[in-house]
């Protein structure tokens, strides 16, 4: 009899985590469905080739964002990238010993939470302030600096997978240190590394909080990145927070956009280190 | 001679790698004075208890107070994490312990899918689609249940606009399910088998071996991925922003508009047209570094320390 009740209570416990992994799943496909739903009308020509029509105007564009969030990704991942795999290979290789190495990771860990706006407070005193109007550079700053600490993390993670005695034949050759990293290290590690770069560019491209008060936003055409310059996030904010249907439209026309290119971007990652480290 | 270039090359190679991977610490650093330094103004008219005590949000009388902003962020971090770690919980013991393998793959995937949607879709899904759904279904079938209790009820007074604490409050908890979910997933993983075999041999159930053997044997892991989750929720920005009006008032009911710390940034960082009124924006940015920097550190301790058992 006890044991009956036991089995029951197993079961009914049991079917409780099958309905929180349907709950999960059913906000997923919501989420992407409307977005689909809304966004695939709104998804024509115009919106890519054309700049936005004077408010309330029917027709125009967002060709002005599309080339502004671009540039301001391309420019981050250009100041992300490089500091974040140069710094992991510190950490995984000539300061593994030290103590400050696994300070500084920690730190990274740490840092991948941290608010996004925080960082773009933190970039409007440095930068924008003291140059007195906002710019594509500030922005392409703020994302490239949430960028650093992911990249550095995965490719720390992903150099310390790579066997010891792989260096130490090459060491055995007579390779300096720099060269072993570079040819030999970097080469088993890499598949690994990109995973992160794209993971990370995938990230900062729906981030919209700290390009507010950076890059904040512009009407027009631009590619001028001294200058502020529009960017798609900033743009579904202002134009979903706005009174306009045509606006509301192309909002969603853009966030379909964003979503798409995210989960590619992601899953693509995702299968990439499958395949790489089948285990 | 070729071997004392290679040396060179060596060691300028380690002195850039040295500091990029001290631009971290820079950064870390750099913020926190940075804010800090900003904030000076407002911190020397205002004081500390002044500020946070504080309900007062007039930039005409330039009189600044935290109090309704930090209460919001509280009361939304608080509640989505109610709502999300016993979900978050239940998805990880359904991916490790019951879903057949060629599911596990899957599901894992979706649910981390969640957290790749970036909060601004979130923001907007919240807006048109959920808000009004919240509006005109479940908050008045809330009220006509839930609302009817005594103490309770209290919560759920008020006109149900779809913009407010509770909207913002689910949105929040699907964003962070994700986090609690993958670091509960890994820490159940890392249970010892021997110790779940053991417990089967007794004749424990199934559901009596997560219970007993593979929650207290992981729930550093579990207490860390909840800290991680908190962390994320007390900064989330954009998806709030859409759904919580910006209100600076206490709120009563969870049916209330409201404000975050988050959603003030975003919606008067620009408009500050006075010098306190902008340092009064970087001191709540500085609470919030301070608060979600500690709760980070706090989490990420909890998982090293899960990590070495």
């Amino acid at each position: 009899m006890i044991l009956k009740k036991r089995k029951i209570v197993s079961s009914i416990a049991l079917f409780i985590c099958f309905l929180t992994a349907c709950w999960g799943i059913f906000w997923l496909t919501f989420i992407i469905i409307d977005v689909l739903r809304h966004g695939i009308t709104a998804i024509n020509p115009e919106l890519f080739l054309k700049d936005p029509a004077p408010p309330g105007e029917a027709g125009g564009g967002l060709r002005n964002a599309f080339i502004g969030h671009l540039l301001i990704t391309v420019f981050a991942t250009l100041i992300g990238v490089p500091v974040g795999v140069l710094g992991g290979t510190f950490l995984a290789e000539y300061g593994r010993k030290y103590n400050i190495s696994k300070v500084i990771s920690t730190l990274a860990d740490i840092m991948v939470s941290v608010p996004a706006i925080i960082i773009g407070a933190f970039i409007y005193a440095i930068i924008v302030k003291p140059l007195g109007h906002f710019s594509g550079w500030a922005g392409a700053v703020a994302l490239g600096i949430i960028m650093i600490p992911t990249v550095l993390r995965t490719t720390e993670n992903m150099l310390s997978l790579i066997p010891w005695t792989l260096r130490e034949a090459a060491f055995a050759l007579g390779a300096p240190y720099y060269k072993v990293i570079i040819q030999v290290v970097y080469r088993g590690a890499a598949t690994g590394i990109l995973t992160g770069i794209i993971l990370a560019i995938a990230r900062v491209t729906g981030e919209a909080a700290p390009l507010l008060f950076t890059a904040f936003n512009n009407n027009y055409f631009s590619l001028d990145m001294s200058q502020p310059i529009a960017s798609l996030t900033v743009t579904i904010f202002q134009y979903a927070m706005g009174p306009y249907e045509e606006w509301h439209a192309q909002a969603w026309g853009a966030a379909l956009m964003i979503t798409v290119f995210i989960l590619l971007a992601t899953i693509t990652g995702r299968l990439l280190i499958k395949r790489r480290y089948k285990d | 001679m070729r071997k004392q270039r290679g040396k060179i090359t060596d060691l300028v190679f380690l002195a850039i790698t040295a500091i990029t991977a001290f631009s971290v610490i820079a950064i870390s650093i750099g913020i926190f004075i940075v804010l800090f330094k900003e904030s000076l103004p407002a911190i020397n008219k205002f004081g500390f208890a002044g500020f946070i005590f504080s309900n007062e949000w007039d930039p005409v009388k330039e009189l600044f107070g935290a109090a309704p902003a930090l209460i919001g962020t509280l009361i939304t971090s608080f509640f989505s994490l109610l709502l999300a770690v016993p979900i978050a919980l239940g998805i990880a013991i359904f991916i490790t312990e019951i879903a057949p393998s060629f599911l596990k793959g899957i599901i894992g995937t979706a649910i981390e899918l969640l957290a790749a949607i970036p909060s601004i879709i979130y923001g907007m899904w919240g807006l048109f689609t959920l808000a009004p759904i919240m509006s005109q279904d479940i908050e008045p079938f809330l009220q006509s249940t839930i609302g009817k209790l005594p103490l309770i009820g209290k919560l759920f007074e008020g006109t149900p606009l779809g913009v407010d604490l509770f909207t913002a409050s689910i949105i929040l908890s699907i964003m962070i399910i994700p986090f609690t979910a993958s670091i509960a997933r890994d820490s159940f993983n890392l249970t010892p088998s021997v110790l779940k075999e053991s417990a089967y041999a007794i004749g424990a159930t199934k559901w009596e071996v997560v219970k007993d053997v593979v929650l207290p044997y992981s729930k550093l892991g579990v207490l860390g991925g909840v800290g991680l989750s908190l962390g994320r929720a007390l900064g989330e920005t954009m998806a709030v922003a859409f759904v919580l009006g910006n209100l600076n008032q206490i709120p009563t009911s969870l049916f209330d508009a409201a404000a975050t710390v988050t959603v003030k940034l975003a919606n008067e960082f620009t408009e500050a047209d006075k010098d306190i009124y902008l340092s009064s924006l970087y001191y709540l940015a500085l609470l919030l570094f301070i608060m979600s920097f500690t709760i980070l550190a706090i989490a990420k301790l909890f998982l090293l320390k899960a990590k070495r058992q």
